[in-house]
C-alpha cells in the first residue's frame, strides 16, 4: 500500500488559505450543539463493549468463538424443546432450570477466556487508554462499563437458553394458559439465576483480564482459574475425608453462584457439589458476594494505577 | 482568568526522578510552545493538565477548573495527541475517531458528522474507512490529531506532534497546527524538543529544562537580535579578532567566526578595512540573533549565552 501517494493530494489543498479556491474543502467547523457529558461516554462505552463482546460489528473471526459458544450453550435447550414437541409424553427432560447452568459451566468459563481479553487486552496492548483517560471518563468509569458489558454478555447467553427451556414448556403444552400459569412461578429464576451466575463469573474473569495486555495470557490464566480449579475441587471431594473434602466445593468459582441460585430457589441441583456438602448454604453466598467485591475491587484498583 | 496555571507544581516518580520542579506559570491564549530536551518535563506537566497523573505536590488550573478535582469537566473541552502510538490497529478512523467523539459526551449524530469534519481537516479521505493498521506514521499522526479535535475543544495538548514524521510530514502537520491554532481560534500547546518546528508555528514560548521553568516569554524576545556581528573567514580569525580588539571593538571567538559587539554602525567600516588590510577571505557577515539554542546550552557554555544575553 502506498499511502503517501494518496495524501500530498489532499495536503496541498488543507495547505491552501481558506478561500484560495480549494471549494471542496469545508474545513474546520466549530460545535455549538450539546455536549451530554461523562455518563453518555459510559453508556456509549458499555454498549459498544457489549457488542464487542459478541464480535458485533467486528470481523467475522471475531465472531466465531462467542456466537460458537452461545449456540453450544443454547442447543441442548433447543433441542430438549424440539423433543418435547415430537414426543408429546415421553420421560422428563434431562436440562432442568435446576441443572442447567451448572451444566454449562465449561462453556461459561471459555466466553470468559475469550471474551473477558477481548474487552480489556487490545486497550493496554496499543495505549488506546491513555485516549480513552484524556476524554470525558474516569479510570474507574472505564472499567465498570467494561466489567457491566461482560455481565450482561453473560447474563444473556445464560438467560437465552433458560428462556428456551421456559417457552418450550409453555408452548409445547396442549392448554398453553393453564401451562403458562404452572411456569410462571419459575420465570425468577429463569430470571434471576443467569444474573447470579454472571455477575462472579465477570467479576473473576476482568480481575485475571486486566493484569495483563497480553491477551494469550489472560485467556490461560482465566482456564487455568476456572477449569483448574473446579477439576481439583472436584479431585479433593472424591479423594479426601473430612474437613478438606468438606470444603473443597467452595474452590470451584461455580459452586458460589450455585449456592446463591439454590438459596433462592429453595431447591438444590443434585448434580452439584452443593449436594454432597455439608456446609452451611450462607457460606456459599458469602463466597459469592466475596467474589464479585474482590474480582471488582481486584480490577478498579488496577485501572486506578495502570500507567497512561 | 489565565487559559493554564500552574503553582508550585511538582512531580515525582519515587523518591529518585524529578520531573517537574516546582513548576510557577501562567499561560494565556495562542499558539504555545513547550520546549525542553527529552526528560525536561513536558510529557508530565501535559499528563497532569489532562489530570492523568496526579502531582506529588501544588496545583494546576485549566480554563480556571483545578486538574486534580474537576478533570472531567475539563478534559471535555481539552483534546490531546499522545506522544506514543495510542491507536487500535482493527478499526477504521472513522469509527475510531467517532467512538472517541462519544467518549468525549458528543452524541452519536454529531460524533459522526464532526468525524467527517476534522477527517477531512487532517487530511483523510478515501482511506479512512480502511483499518489503521495499514496506515502509514504519517496517516496515523492524523488520526491521533483528528481524534484530538472531534469534539471542538478550547485547548489541544500536543505532545510531539511531528514524532516519526520524515520532513514532507512535518511541514504537513505543523502547518495543520498553525492553521488550527490561528484560523479557528483553538489554543494549542505544543510540546517539542526540536526548537526549529515551535519556531515556525508558536507565538509563545515555555522553555522548561529539569522540571524548572527556565523562559516564558513571546517567541519574537527569544530570537531577537543581540547587537552582534558575526564574521565568518576561510581562516585567520584569531588575527583578524587581534586586529579588532586592538581597534577598540569587543570580540569573541566563535571556530572561524569572529564575533563583534556593534552597539551602531562604526564597526562595520572597521572590520571591512581590517579583512581588506588582512588579505583574508570573507565568507560571512551577519547580525547575530539570539537563537533558541542559547537558552539550553547555558549551563555547558556559559561564557556565550552570557555575553549574548548582556548584548541585549
Amino acid at each position: 500500500m502506498p499511502p503517501e501517494s494518496t495524501t500530498p493530494p489532499a495536503v496541498g489543498q488543507v495547505g491552501q488559505p481558506a478561500g484560495g479556491g480549494a471549494i471542496y474543502d469545508l474545513g474546520y467547523r466549530s460545535y455549538d450543539g450539546p455536549r451530554l457529558g461523562r455518563a453518555a461516554a459510559v453508556s456509549t462505552l458499555f454498549s459498544s463493549s457489549l457488542r464487542a463482546a459478541f464480535g458485533w460489528g467486528r470481523s467475522g473471526r471475531a465472531k466465531i468463538v462467542p456466537w460458537g459458544l452461545t449456540a453450544f450453550m443454547l442447543s441442548p435447550a433447543v433441542i430438549a424443546a424440539a423433543i418435547s414437541a415430537l414426543v408429546p409424553v415421553g420421560e422428563a427432560s434431562p436440562f432442568t432450570y435446576d441443572n442447567y447452568l451448572f451444566g454449562s459451566a465449561s462453556i461459561y468459563a471459555l466466553f470468559v477466556a475469550a471474551q473477558a481479553p477481548e474487552l480489556l487486552s487490545a486497550d493496554q496492548r496499543h495505549r488506546v487508554l491513555s485516549l480513552y483517560f484524556s476524554h470525558a471518563l474516569r479510570r474507574s468509569d472505564y472499567a465498570l462499563a467494561k466489567l457491566g458489558a461482560l455481565v450482561a454478555a453473560l447474563f444473556i447467553i445464560g438467560v437465552a437458553p433458560m428462556l428456551v427451556l421456559f417457552l418450550g414448556a409453555v408452548l409445547v403444552s396442549a392448554d398453553v394458559p393453564a401451562a403458562l400459569g404452572d411456569q410462571l412461578e419459575n420465570l425468577p429464576q429463569v430470571v434471576l439465576a443467569p444474573l447470579i451466575y454472571a455477575l462472579p463469573l465477570a467479576a473473576l474473569g476482568m480481575a485475571i483480564a486486566a493484569w495483563t495486555p497480553r491477551r494469550a495470557y489472560a485467556t490461560g490464566a482465566i482456564i487455568a482459574v476456572f477449569i483448574v480449579t473446579a477439576a481439583v475441587a472436584g479431585i479433593f471431594g472424591e479423594i479426601s475425608q473430612g474437613r478438606l473434602g468438606e470444603w473443597s466445593p467452595l474452590i470451584n468459582p461455580f459452586v458460589a453462584p450455585e449456592g446463591v441460585r439454590d438459596l433462592l430457589v429453595g431447591d438444590t441441583n443434585p448434580e452439584a457439589p452443593i449436594a454432597r456438602s455439608n456446609l452451611p448454604m450462607w457460606i456459599f453466598a458469602a463466597e459469592w458476594v466475596l467474589i464479585v467485591a474482590a474480582g471488582a475491587g481486584a480490577m478498579l484498583w488496577r485501572y486506578r494505577r495502570i500507567a497512561a | 482568568m489565565p487559559l493554564i496555571e500552574a503553582r508550585s507544581l511538582t512531580k515525582r516518580y519515587g523518591s529518585q526522578v524529578t520531573a517537574l520542579d516546582n513548576l510557577t506559570l501562567e499561560v494565556e491564549p495562542g499558539i504555545i510552545g513547550l520546549v525542553g530536551a527529552n526528560g525536561a518535563g513536558k510529557s508530565t506537566f501535559l499528563k497532569i493538565l489532562l489530570g492523568l497523573l496526579e502531582p506529588t505536590s501544588g496545583s494546576a488550573y485549566v480554563m480556571g477548573k483545578d486538574v486534580t478535582r474537576e478533570g472531567t469537566d475539563i478534559r471535555q473541552f481539552v483534546g490531546y495527541l499522545a506522544e506514543h502510538d495510542c491507536l487500535p490497529p482493527d478499526v477504521s478512523a472513522t469509527e475510531f475517531v467517532t467512538h472517541m467523539g462519544r467518549m468525549s459526551g458528543l452524541p452519536a449524530g454529531a460524533a459522526r458528522e464532526r468525524t467527517a469534519e476534522v477527517l477531512r481537516h487532517v487530511g483523510l479521505y478515501e482511506e479512512r474507512y480502511r483499518p489503521i493498521g495499514g496506515y502509514s506514521t504519517g496517516m496515523k499522526q492524523r488520526v491521533k490529531l483528528a481524534q484530538a479535535l472531534v469534539h471542538d475543544p478550547k485547548l489541544l495538548l500536543l505532545d510531539e506532534p511531528t514524532n516519526g514524521l520524515d520532513p514532507a510530514g512535518r511541514d504537513e502537520m505543523l502547518e495543520l497546527i498553525r492553521r488550527t491554532g490561528t484560523e479557528f481560534g483553538i489554543a494549542t500547546v505544543v510540546a517539542s524538543h526540536l526548537l526549529g518546528e515551535i519556531e515556525r508555528v508558536c507565538t509563545f514560548l515555555l522553555a522548561i529544562d529539569a522540571g524548572k521553568l527556565l523562559r516564558a516569554a513571546p517567541l519574537a524576545s527569544f530570537t531577537e537580535r543581540t547587537g552582534m556581528l558575526g564574521v565568518e573567514v576561510e581562516e585567520g580569525a584569531a588575527v583578524l579578532a587581534a586586529r579588532l580588539s586592538a581597534a577598540g571593538l569587543t570580540t569573541g571567538l566563535e571556530g572561524r567566526t569572529v564575533l563583534v559587539d556593534a552597539p551602531d554602525e562604526r564597526p562595520y567600516d572597521l572590520v571591512r578595512d581590517a579583512i581588506d588590510d588582512l588579505g583574508l577571505a570573507l565568507v560571512r557577515l551577519e547580525h547575530r540573533r539570539h537563537r533558541l539554542e542559547d537558552l539550553f546550552r547555558a549551563q555547558d557554555r556559559p561564557e556565550i549565552s552570557s555575553g549574548a544575553t548582556d548584548a541585549a
